[in-house]
């Protein structure tokens, strides 16, 4: 263990110096010349910087890969050539042998696997970069998915994490204008705290579900608190077409856009009227049924919004699709955004470029992917202080579903959302 | 010279030189005022004659405009008398509720931009020529979208409600359930079925949204008198000037809408549509049924199932009060029952004898 942990930080940190000095070396050699780069030039520099640090991740896996995704989700603050790159960062680890996994159930749940469980498969339903699931069948015959946590990776995590901070500091220490990796890094650091405890994603299931305790259309898998630990979580085994598979959708008789205006309708509910909802809508965690109910699971990454904050993201969004600047820029202070130096005009500067943007002549009601790294960048270059880090996970989540909406050939209509897939509230009938 | 009845749309959305824009609550909005210092709504520089000529062109022609009955208009809950006995008793929860909806639900009024418009030349036997219809998505929409929810850097209705509720309650603090209450259940099952498959469905999902926005306009009256009678008493308003006028100033800006709606409505009416099989039928058939229909839901079961939906929310805040159970037996004598009419005034001709 020792030694692993002294490999994955040399390696952290011989490729955070080498990166580094893509950086500095030609922009100091040439400063020495008395010439700037050039933007190709700055450009093929991040490129190559992000193809090493990709390359690492993808050979240390765990935080690595995390922090990879998390950079790629701030283009408020990274370059597109960086961004684009750790887009492609996505975790396939090798599953954990069964001797590994009986062995950590039993120690968790405090029985041996014969007294829970009538049979376990041995093979693993899906492996994450945390854990990996089993289906099996308790001794009363229930059908139970069992997520299992890799030993060990609370401490890899934590080794990880600090030898990042210290690469981090260190960088900080040395550029004279670092970009902000360390608050991203405690960010980060938050969000895996919150993923490797499997009681409070028990906890969040069950609020999430109590939302829609009256709503046939959704389904959130029952969490069996007795075989439930901080790193074994069993629950309901449910299943269903993967949300992106259009003509499994189609073949059973549902029409995707209805299909995606129900997911709307749930994420909608849960962010901007609840304010507090699962953060992950990543396709491999949302199912439909045949009925065409939706299941959602995974929810690790469940976040609770300040007081207001859903009502300052419905403000923003219905300011951007009514073509109404001036509520754009009262919104986005609502919602906590600061320009560094305390004026409005950025804002109004940002708010008329999205409004442009959007100023099709239609009221789509669709925040793309593309319209939230157009909000980014337009931050990125104007001297904007502070994007708020719930607005980032807000604006990931939306990203994520506009993607399973052009999956599923259909538009990701927020507004139409509200009034639960109908037509707009004033016009309901 | 006979009015104009054609117009770009630039001309329909474009208004006239104010002498001082409207400035609510701190908000630049749409309007302001003339130099003798009365409100102007925008966009009627010559959308307003515009109007005015269509109409008079229809009566010409030997033909009514539509009526949305006013004595169908369901009251407020809570009435006035009720929310200002809150007021008096420091419950503002439910007015702040209340006032932020309609602000919300004014806001979405802009969604008729979207709505689709088919090819109407096609569609009818008679022209069109110089009708509001023809001016449905060349102006007259966008300027119905721009009034409600504002546009680049001025307000719109939804501001200006904003505006009266944060200058007469002195900016309160919003209760956090609103989004929930207007999303409120998610509408189950399918859409219903088209009344009239003849026609198309463009066509009577077109009229179909527009009669249902012009009964939702109609009846905006109601909450209009009721936001003025409340938010203009001293006695539970901090700001009862300012916030009347604010709310008088969306009542006038409403009067162009209710007029080109029935004006098109009507026009259609005045008309034959031809059918998808190669037939006819009356438009006179296809508004009134679809006015029925809509005034029939506005007024049976939704004001009940919304009175339904506020009680115990209602009972909620009056539990915050000093002496609840006084407050809510006062409260409850001051509801004003109310029934819906009997007619809608649209029935079939048979079942009208
Ligand atoms: N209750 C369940 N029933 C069926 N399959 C499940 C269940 N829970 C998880 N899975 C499968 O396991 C995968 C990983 O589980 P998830 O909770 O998303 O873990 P992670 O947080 O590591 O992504 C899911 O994408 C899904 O395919
Ligand atoms: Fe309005
Ligand atoms: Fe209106």
């Amino acid at each position: 263990m020792r030694v692993i942990r002294i490999i994955r930080s040399l390696q952290i940190g011989w490729t955070a110096a080498r990166v580094w000095s893509m950086y500095k070396i030609p922009h100091w050699s040439k400063k020495l010349r008395g010439r700037e780069l050039s933007a190709s030039e700055w450009s093929v520099i991040h490129e190559r910087a992000a193809q090493k640090t990709l390359d690492l991740a993808l050979g240390l896996r765990g935080v690595m890969i995390k922090m990879c995704q998390a950079v790629a989700t701030r283009a408020d603050i990274f370059p597109p050539e960086i961004i684009d790159k750790l887009k492609q960062c996505h975790d396939a680890v090798p599953p954990k042998s069964f001797e590994i996994v009986r062995k950590i159930v039993e120690s968790e749940l405090g029985k041996s696997m014969d007294a829970v469980f009538s049979s376990f498969d041995p093979q693993p339903l899906a492996s994450a970069s945390l854990a990996q699931v089993h289906r099996a069948r308790l001794v009363d015959g229930r059908e139970v998915a069992v997520k299992v946590q890799y030993p060990d990776i609370e401490t890899i995590i934590r080794t990880d994490l600090a030898n990042m901070r210290r690469v981090c500091r260190v960088y900080e220490f040395f550029d004279p204008r670092p970009l902000p990796l360390l608050p991203l890094l405690s960010e980060l650091t938050r969000h895996l705290g919150m993923e490797l405890d499997f009681v409070r994603e028990a906890d969040c299931a069950d609020r999430v579900r109590e939302l829609f305790v009256d709503d046939p259309q959704v389904k959130i898998p029952a969490i069996h608190r007795e075989w439930s630990t901080r790193r074994v979580l069993t629950m309901e085994l449910v299943g269903g077409i993967k949300i992106t598979e259009k003509k499994k959708i189609e073949a059973v008789g549902l029409v995707p856009a209805e299909v995606l205006q129900n997911l709307m309708y749930i994420y909608v509910r849960m962010i901007l009227a609840a304010g507090f909802f699962q953060a992950d809508p990543h396709p491999g965690n949302l199912f439909v049924s045949p009925t065409g109910q939706i299941v959602v699971l995974d929810f690790g990454l469940s976040k609770e919004l300040p007081e207001g904050f859903g009502l300052g993201l419905f403000e923003l969004m219905f300011s951007l699709m009514t073509f109404n600047e001036s509520a754009m820029v009262r919104a986005f202070d609502e919602l906590g955004f600061r320009s560094k130096t305390g004026d409005k005009t950025t804002f109004v500067a940002i708010a008329r470029r999205m409004v442009n943007r959007s100023d099709t002549g239609a009221f789509e009601g669709e925040l793309t992917e593309d319209m939230t790294d157009e909000l980014f960048e337009a931050i990125r270059e104007d001297p904007v202080a502070e994007v708020p880090s719930d607005f980032v996970l807000v604006a990931r989540v939306f990203s994520l579903l506009s993607g399973i909406a052009h999956s599923l050939g259909s538009r990701a209509n927020i507004l139409q959302a509200m009034s639960g897939g109908g037509p707009a509230p004033s016009l309901e009938s | 010279m006979p009015p104009t009845l054609v117009y770009t749309p630039e001309q329909l959305l474009s208004s006239r030189v104010l002498a001082e824009p409207l400035i609510a609550n701190g908000v630049r909005c749409h309007g302001g005022f003339d130099a003798d210092g009365h409100y102007r709504s925008p966009r009627t520089l010559c959308r307003a004659p515009a109007i005015e000529a269509w109409q008079a062109q229809l009566s010409e022609e030997g033909h009514g405009l539509l009526e949305v009955p006013s004595r169908a208009m369901p009251p407020q809950y809570p009435n006035a008398a009720q929310a200002k006995l809150l007021l008096r008793h420091g419950v503002r929860e439910p007015l702040v509720r209340s006032l932020t909806i309609i602000s919300i639900v004014e806001g979405f009024g802009a969604i008729i931009r979207d709505v689709q418009v088919p090819d109407l030349e096609e569609l009818f036997v008679e022209p069109l020529s110089g009708t509001a219809l023809t001016h449905l998505q060349s102006g007259l929409f966008e300027a119905h979208a721009r009034d409600e929810s504002g546009y680049r850097d001025e307000g719109g209705h939804k501001q200006m409600w904003e505006a009266a509720r944060d200058s007469a309650l002195e900016n309160p603090h919003i209760p956090g359930d609103v989004l929930m209450r207007l999303m409120g259940r998610r509408s189950q099952g399918a859409r219903p079925a088209p009344v009239f498959p003849e026609i198309g469905q463009p066509l009577e999902r077109m009229l179909g949204f527009m009669a249902n926005v012009l009964v939702v306009e109609v009846f905006a009256e109601e909450t209009f008198r009721w936001g003025m009678d409340i938010l203009s008493d001293p006695e539970v308003s901090a700001a009862p000037e300012i916030a009347g006028d604010m709310i008088s100033y969306i009542q006038a800006d409403e009067k162009p809408h209710v007029e080109y709606l029935r004006t098109a409505l009507s026009e259609v009416s005045a008309r034959t549509i031809k059918t998808v099989e190669g037939g006819t039928i009356p438009g006179k058939q296809v508004i009134d049924a679809l006015m029925h229909r809509i005034l029939e839901q506005a007024t049976r079961t939704r004001p009940a199932d919304q009175r339904d939906d506020l009680r115990e929310n209602l009972a909620e805040s009056i539990r915050t009060a000093t002496h609840p159970s006084a407050l809510q037996d006062d409260f409850d004598a001051l509801e004003t029952p109310w029934a819906p009419p009997t007619r809608t005034g649209f029935e079939a001709a048979e079942d009208a004898a």
